[in-house]
Parts: structure tokens; sequence; C-alpha cells
């Protein structure tokens, strides 16, 4: 059982209670906190990665070598581009199914949706990132709860989104990286002209109001809504409470990164024209989040890395991965005989490109020193993606997790299949949020327990 | 003829003259009935009452993101205000609000010249704006508070600075983002409030805040009779943002609104962005034609045997450009209606090839309304078939008929989808694939008879005629209108159609009256 114990008011939280959060605050009383004692993890990425992985070139050789010729792994030992090896900060996790996609026909890409929630298609659960940022209190004194990203596609539908609120609803992602620079640091931008202050304390002053007048608002509609509504009531009084932090201004513990500059990014979408520039993106994705970390701006972040076909990367590569990659993958299978090395090792440099990403995402922790106290979760929908299939999603692990990690080394939960929500299980207890179960299912004995990963 | 009167002449042949009241339903509670539920509008929806509101041109929908949807519908109950959407909205009202136009008409004449102090006007000015935002009367709290950010606003600027942040605060405000369907709460009854009944009226017909006429209607309580609903339904079909709404049911009904969201390869087309459009370009045409000429027929909408073409997709179609929104007859090239628009053919296809599959299960999901599970639901693995440049798509999905574990639905799923084999990914008419002939025979199931088809031609009129088909019309009418799948509630409503002509079920704006006058439409669970 998670321990319910009050979470110190800080004098920021003091100050506010006395302006616009009043009422909203007692008419939505904080969820069950944290622990008292600081948990060891501080900051939780959740990374969703395209067309399956190739097992082939994925698997670890004897000593954990992780760089031999087409490994997918070998960006994460590979310190002439990243500065250093993260080859001991990371744990390939193999023998995990999304069961509980399974068993309620979220399978294929729709699995997307188990990934961060352990339910499938009716579960009413939050992803475990906003579980933490929202109902565990990971994100109540930060400027934002949580900072959900991804390139190429902003659709809140259900092949697209790892990250859910409570309720079930799919969250929208923002792909533009001007959007994101201007969601996560553009309040904090100070022009010291005399006349653009004047401006700010007049915009924070009717931003008060604002928030005010929604709050009484959303107070009065509560009282009339059926039960049923109430968890969509509970999230706008969350983005009401997140706007106010916003309008109210919070201390950021660094310097604000400049603006990226959008010329760099004529197009941002999916099919949209958006293709050519898919690396940029997803490079000033990787940054901003992470200086968003380093900011304390937020703790929780979430990047969904759509298709990312057709962006002509990797020249040994077809220019519809989708298809020509990962529809043409051919496995024989954990222990099985046949299929097409050639189709395996495309596959493999396509998940090496992803895994690039994560890398770069390692890297910019360890320059900010924050990769001890991270918590990142890696995972495609499928395995093997020409089968759709959601059993023997390969995982990577990665970051200090606040001590909860013995990082370095090849798991291997064996080939029957482990519920994925035993990992999301292990995160939350790095968080210290002390349950053993996490996620919904008609089969409540997929929902417990935690992986040893110590 | 004006748009009005074609409307009007459309629905005419539903045997009704406009602005006389058709019989009303009963008057208590069905037995089945939707949720009572707090809906989010759609982006659509809050950009209509923007447009109201501040009616400048700006654009909200762009800055904010885009809807979860429902079976499509991007009506859907289950979107909540997450924190991006209401930051990003502050952030687009405010840029939005920086300058107002107070001499535009939804302005009361006194806001063009009023002074900060002028308190007369302010309340004016407030108070039809919240009418529009509110979707009905604001009551006199509601006023005072508004006034009391007017004050605010206006404090240190001017009267436009305080209508300003009042419009700030009405396109933020729960009262404005939720549609409630609440109802009054009456013991053993729930019927819709006077003022919910004018909102989703309005949101549902129009998909605009409702008008001076229909919020006098509801405050009078003349919308709790079924008769009166129509009455307003069929003023309001008349105008131009109804069509406008029409279009948006039909694009998210069949799923065209995926055509944004996809590519084809270059081998396929050499410019499929600038294709894409003409293509969005025909089926609006059409589509707002069917509407305002044949009432939404479903049968139209099928097998109307025209087109509206625009220039830039004459070539691709093989035909002379034609004057602008002239008819053309496409039915000799094996265009009878919206399933051989380049649209749907193309929304329904891979990057560089045909789908028989997914056009298959578009018609027999969409407009069927049957269900099929996944391969992998049934633990099959899905086998690609493999590129053979010596055999045709048809040839290579060979194995979904001699697989017994496929053959199950994809006999169904194949015999719909392969009629479509001589259009190709992008929809082009081809005669041949790979050097060997195009074979478009098919079947399907429809009103309990087999069909033998020659081609999807022959689908789309064997679809036209089918009362399965109009059937499942009515359960699209429902899902869109109740903004989520209640399958009790479609079924009732489909048989309580019956007995209607078959103008009534056959056409979509005969099928939103009915549903607009039921008392689907007026009643609530008690919560």
């Amino acid at each position: 059982m998670i321990r319910r114990t009050a979470l110190p008011i800080s004098r920021r939280a003091a100050l506010t209670a006395l302006g616009a959060g009043a009422t909203l605050a007692a008419l939505f009383p904080r969820v069950r906190p944290l622990r008292a004692a600081p948990a060891p993890a501080k900051y939780f990425i959740g990374v969703y990665m395209p067309h399956g992985m190739a097992r082939e070139f994925w698997v670890p050789k004897p000593g954990f070598q992780i760089a031999y010729e087409g490994s997918s792994l070998a960006p994460f030992d590979d310190a002439a581009t990243y500065g250093r090896s993260f080859r001991d900060q990371i744990v390939a996790l193999e023998g995990l199914d999304h069961t509980a996609g399974l068993r309620s026909a979220t399978v294929g890409h729709d699995a997307s949706r188990v990934i961060l929630t352990g339910s499938g298609t009716n579960g009413q659960n939050a992803s475990i990132d906003q579980f933490l940022a929202i109902e565990q209190g990971l994100g109540h004194d930060t400027p934002l709860s949580s900072l959900v990203l991804g390139v190429g596609s902003a659709e809140p539908a259900l092949q697209w989104c790892i990250s859910y609120a409570k309720g079930g609803t799919a969250l929208p992602k923002i792909i533009n990286p001007l959007a994101t620079f201007n969601h996560a640091f553009g309040q904090f931008l100070v022009d010291p002209d005399p006349l653009a202050v004047a401006r700010a304390a007049r915009e924070q002053r009717l931003g008060k109001s604002l928030l005010d007048y929604w709050t009484t608002d959303l107070a009065e509609l509560r009282t009339r809504a059926p039960q049923a509504e109430r968890d969509k009531l509970d999230q706008h009084a969350t983005a009401l409470r997140e706007l106010e932090k916003r309008v109210v201004g919070q201390a950021v513990t660094c310097a604000v990164p400049p603006p990226p500059d959008g010329a760099d990014f004529p197009a941002v979408g999916s099919y949209q024209g958006g293709e050519p520039y898919f690396d940029a993106i997803s490079n000033l994705q990787i940054d901003l989040m992470v200086q968003a970390l380093a900011c304390g701006v937020t703790h929780v972040s979430t990047l969904f890395l759509a298709d990312l076909s057709r962006t002509h990367f990797d020249a040994g590569l077809p220019e519809d991965v989708h298809t020509d990659v990962a529809h043409r993958y051919a496995s024989p299978g954990r222990g099985g005989t046949g299929g097409e090395p050639t189709s395996q090792a495309k596959l493999a440099r396509q998940n090496h490109y992803t895994y690039s990403k994560i890398a770069r995402i390692l890297q910019r922790l360890g320059e900010a020193g924050l990769l001890e106290q991270t918590v990142l979760v890696a995972m495609s929908d499928m395995g093997d993606p020409s089968k759709h299939s959601s059993r023997q999603v390969p995982a990577l692990l990665a970051g200090g997790w606040g001590g909860a990690l013995r990082a370095g080394r090849h798991i291997d939960l064996g080939a029957e299949g482990t519920p994925s929500n035993r990992l999301l299980v292990s995160v939350q207890q790095a968080f210290g949020v002390e349950s053993d179960s996490y996620g919904q299912s008609v089969d409540p004995s997929i929902l417990s327990g935690a992986l040893t990963l110590t | 003829m004006t748009f009005a009167k074609a409307v009007c002449s459309a629905l005419l042949a539903l045997s009704l003259s406009c602005g006389t009241a058709a019989p009303s339903s009963g008057s208590g509670a069905p037995e089945h009935v939707l949720e009572p539920t707090l809906r989010r509008l759609s982006t659509a929806e809050l950009e209509a009452t923007a447009q109201t509101l501040i009616g400048n041109g700006t654009t909200l929908a762009a800055a904010l993101p885009p809807d979860a949807r429902q079976s499509d519908y991007s009506r859907n109950v289950a979107q909540s205000v997450d924190s991006l959407l209401l930051g990003q909205l502050f952030d687009a009202t405010r840029s939005a609000t920086n300058t107002l136009d107070l001499s535009r008409a939804q302005f009361p004449s006194c806001a063009r010249s009023a002074l900060a102090a002028d308190r007369a006007c302010a309340e004016t000015t407030v108070t039809a704006l919240a009418r529009s935002a509110f979707r009905r009367t604001p009551t006199a709290p509601e006023v005072e508070q508004l006034l009391g950010l007017f004050t605010v606003g206006a404090e240190g600027a001017d009267f436009e600075g305080g209508i300003a942040l009042v419009v700030r605060g009405l396109l933020g405000s729960p009262k404005f983002l939720y549609a409630t369907t609440l109802g009054e709460g009456a013991p053993g009854s729930n019927r819709l409030s006077n003022e919910e009944l004018g909102s989703e009226l309005s949101l549902l017909i129009s998909g605009q805040p409702p008008d001076d006429t229909l919020l006098l209607a509801a405050s009078r309580g003349e919308l709790v009779s079924g008769a009166a609903r129509e009455l307003q339904a069929l003023r309001l079909l008349q105008q131009p943002q109804s069509r406008d709404l029409y279009l948006r049911f039909v694009q998210e009904w069949l799923g065209l609104i995926g055509l944004n969201g996809l590519a084809k390869s270059s081998q396929v087309v050499s410019d499929f962005p600038t294709l894409r459009q003409a293509m969005v370009s025909e089926t609006s045409q059409f589509v707002g034609d069917v509407f305002s000429h044949r009432a939404g027929s479903v049968a139209a909408l099928l097998a109307g045997r025209y087109s509206i073409v625009p220039d830039t997709l004459a070539g691709f179609y093989g035909i002379q450009p034609s004057a602008p929104e002239t008819r053309v007859d496409l039915s000799g090239l094996g265009r009878v209606g919206i399933l051989q628009q380049a649209s749907f053919l193309a929304t329904f296809a891979h990057e560089s090839e045909s789908a028989p599959v997914l056009r298959g299960k578009a018609v027999l999901t969409r407009l069927l309304c049957l269900d099929f599970p996944k391969p992998t639901d049934l633990g099959i693995d899905i086998v690609f078939p493999a590129a053979d440049p010596n055999a045709t798509t048809r040839e290579r999905y060979a194995r979904h008929a001699t697989d017994a574990a496929c053959r199950g639905c994809h006999a169904t799923l194949d015999g719909a989808g392969f009629v479509f084999e001589n259009f190709d990914a992008a929809g082009r008419l081809r005669t041949s694939e790979s050097g060997r002939p195009i074979d478009t025979s098919g079947s399907i199931q429809l009103d309990g008879k087999l069909v033998t088809l020659t081609d999807s031609a022959a689908l789309s009129n064997a679809l036209a005629n089918s009362e399965q088909v109009r059937q499942c019309a009515a359960r699209q009418v429902v899902r869109f209108a109740a903004g989520r799948s209640d399958v009790e509630v479609e079924q009732a409503f489909v048989d309580s159609l019956k007995t209607k002509s078959a103008e009534r079920r056959g056409t979509f704006l005969g099928l939103f009256l009915e549903f607009v006058k039921s008392d689907w439409f007026a009643w609530r669970k008690p919560q």
C-alpha cells in the first residue's frame, strides 16, 4: 500500500493558497502524495519506439557486448559520438509481453497504449508518467506537471500515444519544437524593457482574474456532474492548477535556453512534409526535454517517436520503412530456425537509429548531472512487427533509477512471457510508491509483482 | 437557386413543408436512454464560438491540440480539458483578443464608442456574448461575475480591454467548454433542461451556438416538444453552417479525415500533397451538393452517378476539365459515388499498392456497421504478402481463401474489397496490374442475401438500395450525436424508424430530424 503522508507545504504553495488557488485547493484536494522521505528516483522519461524490434541484433553477446557488428544497441557503447559509453547505464530487458493488451484485444499498433498504462482500450487508469506526476505529486511543485512530446504525429489517438490521463483519455503531444520551447520556457523569458515589464504585470493580474473565474465555474459544474464524469473534471482542475503556476510565476533553477530556429524545420507533421526534418526535430525535442528537467520545469516527460518512415536518414534502408522493413521482417522467433537475416539486419538498422536518439537523451542527462536519478523506459508496441506481435517485446531501461536498477546487463525473463505490468510496478516502486500492482485487466493476476532489477 | 431554397426544396422531398411541424413523438422517457454527460466541445465547435465572439478571422483551432475521436467522430464525450489544451487555449485567446473590432455585428451598437466607465453598455455587451458562449441566457449572478472581469480588464486600459478579458473568460469557461446533457433531474425522469435542449439542437444540427430564435424557443420551454425541435432543426438546416457540419459528419463517418495523415509512394503519384487537396475538394463539393439538393440522401452519396471534379483532379481521372461546380457523370469510368472517389480509394490503400482488405473493411464496418476481430486478437500472425512483379494484388492475397484460419473473416472482407481492384493506391483507374488483367469480381452479404458483384459500381448500387445500409446510417447518426457508442440506443432508434418513409430513413437530413425530435435526443438516464 502507498503510505499516506502529508506533503510539506512549501512557501510557494502557501502563498499560492492565498490567491487564485484557494478555492481550487479546497474543492479538489490533492491526491495521495509521495512518501515524506525523498524518493530516490526523481525524473521519469518514457519513450515509444516504432516498428517493433529485431531480436536477432538486439540480444547482447556474452559479457554484455552491445557494440558488435549490426547491433541495434551499439549507440549505448559509442563514446566517440556520445562523449562516453552508457553501457553501464542500461539494462537490455527481454521476455516481456504486453499481456494486458493480449487480454483485451489491444494488440499490434494498439498496444502502444499498454506500454505505460498496463491496461487495454477500456482501461481507466493513467499511464505511469501521469500517475507519478499527478496522482503521486511528482509534478505538483514544478511549473509543468509533465511534458508530453512527440515527433511527427500530434494525434491523441490509440495508436499514437503512450501518455494517458486518469479516466483513460489519450493526451495530446507537442510535435513542434517551437511549441515545446514556448510551453516549457516561454513563461520564464524576461524582457527588461519597462513597458514589457508593465505589460507582464498586467497580464499576470488578468490571468489571476481569469483563473478565479474559471475555478468558480468548474466548482459549480462539479456539484452537478455525474460520478462517471468526475475524472474529467479532476483533469480539468489539474490543468487549471498548472496554468495557475504559469500565471503566478515560478522560479527556475537554470538559464533559459535559446529558442529553436524554426527555419530548421519548415514542416513538422507526418506526411505533411515534416519527414526530412524529423532528425533535427527529434534532437531539439530531446534537448528541450532534458533542459526542462534540468531547469526544474518538470520531472516527467514522454516522447513518442512516431513512424519515422520515409525520412531517408539511413541510405541503406528502403524509403518506406514501415512497409518495406517492418512488414518484411522475417524471424523464426525465439528458439526457432529460418527467417531472413537480411530483413532482420534492416530492422536492426532502424532500431539502431531510434536507440541513437535515446543515447542522446542519456548524453544530455549525463551532462546535466541527472542520470543517476532518472528512470528511463523505452519500448515498442510490438516484438516481431511483421506479425504485429505483442509478445516478447524487448525493453530498454536506462538511468540510475535512484539506485533501484543494477545496470550494465542483459536480463532475460524467459520465453513464456512476463506481463509488462511488472515493469511498471518496478518503476513506481523506484519512486517510492509502495504498491505491488499497476494497470487494469480482466485478469488481475497479471498486474502484480515487481521485477528483480537490483 | 439560393442555398436555403435548394435545401428547402430537398426537404420537401421528405414529405415535409418547410415551416410545418411534424407530429411529435411520445413525451415520456424511452426504455433505453443515453447516459448524462459533460461533452467537451470539439476544436471545430470551439472555433465556431470563438468566431462568433471575436469575429476577426482569427483561427484558434490551428493552435490547439487535435481532437481525440470516437469511431473517428470528433464529437466525443471522452474528450477532456488537459493542461496542454488549456495552456494553448489561454495563449491563443490572448493573441486573438489583442485587438477587437467593436463595430462588428456581434457587439451591441453602444460598444463602438463606449468608455471604460460605461457599465450599462458593458452589461449589455457581456450578456450578449455570454448568450453565445453559454448557449443560453446568462443568469444575473453570472453577468455580475463577467462584469467583474470587465472591470479588471478595463482598469488601466479601455472599454475594449474590458471586453477582451470577458471574451477570454468566456472561451475558457467550463460553462462554454462542456456541452452538458445532465437533465433537470426531476424524480423518476431526466429530461434535458430547456437550455440544454437548445444547446444540443444547435450543436448537432449546425455546429454553432444557438441563434436568438432558438434561444427564445428554448427559454419559452417550446423545445420540450419534439415537433418544435424538428421545426427549429428544419430552419437551421437551411443555413450554410449546417452543410459544413454535415460534410464533417460524412468525412468522419467514412474515415476520410485519415487522408491528411498518409502518403503515397512517388512511384504511384509524383505530387501527392497537391493531388490530395484536389481529392478533398471533390468530395467536399459532392457531399455539399448531396446535402443541398438531395437532403443528404444515402443512395445519392453511394450511387448518385455524378461528381463535381476540380480541374486539378480531371487529368488524374482521365477526363477533360469542366466548368466549376458542374456535375459530371463518371459512371462510364466505374465511378458512381463516393466510394469511387479518389479520396476514399486513396485513404483506404497502402503507400504503393491497393489495399483490398482495408477497402472491404471500410465498407463493411462503416456502411454496414459490422465488427471484425483483428487477426492478432485471434492469435493469427499477419503475413504481409510478398511483393511479386508477376502477380496481381488479388493473386498475392490468395492465401486468405485457402487458409482456413483466414477464410472465416476474409471471405467477407475480401469479397467487398477486391471489387475496387481497378483502382490503384491513389485511386487511379487501371485495367491491368503486373501485366495481368484485373479481376474486380466479388460478393457481399446484404439484407440477408448473397449479392454477386462485377465491380465496385455494382457494390455501390447494391448498397444504395440496402435497408441494412440505411439502418447503419441511422446508427451512425446516433453515434455522432451521442459522442459515444451506445448499442442499445442505436438499436432502439433503428427500430423506431420502421414505420417511417423511405425518404426519411434514407436521407441523413431525415435521420437527423428523426433523432432530434425523438425522446432519445431529449432524455437521459437519471443520475
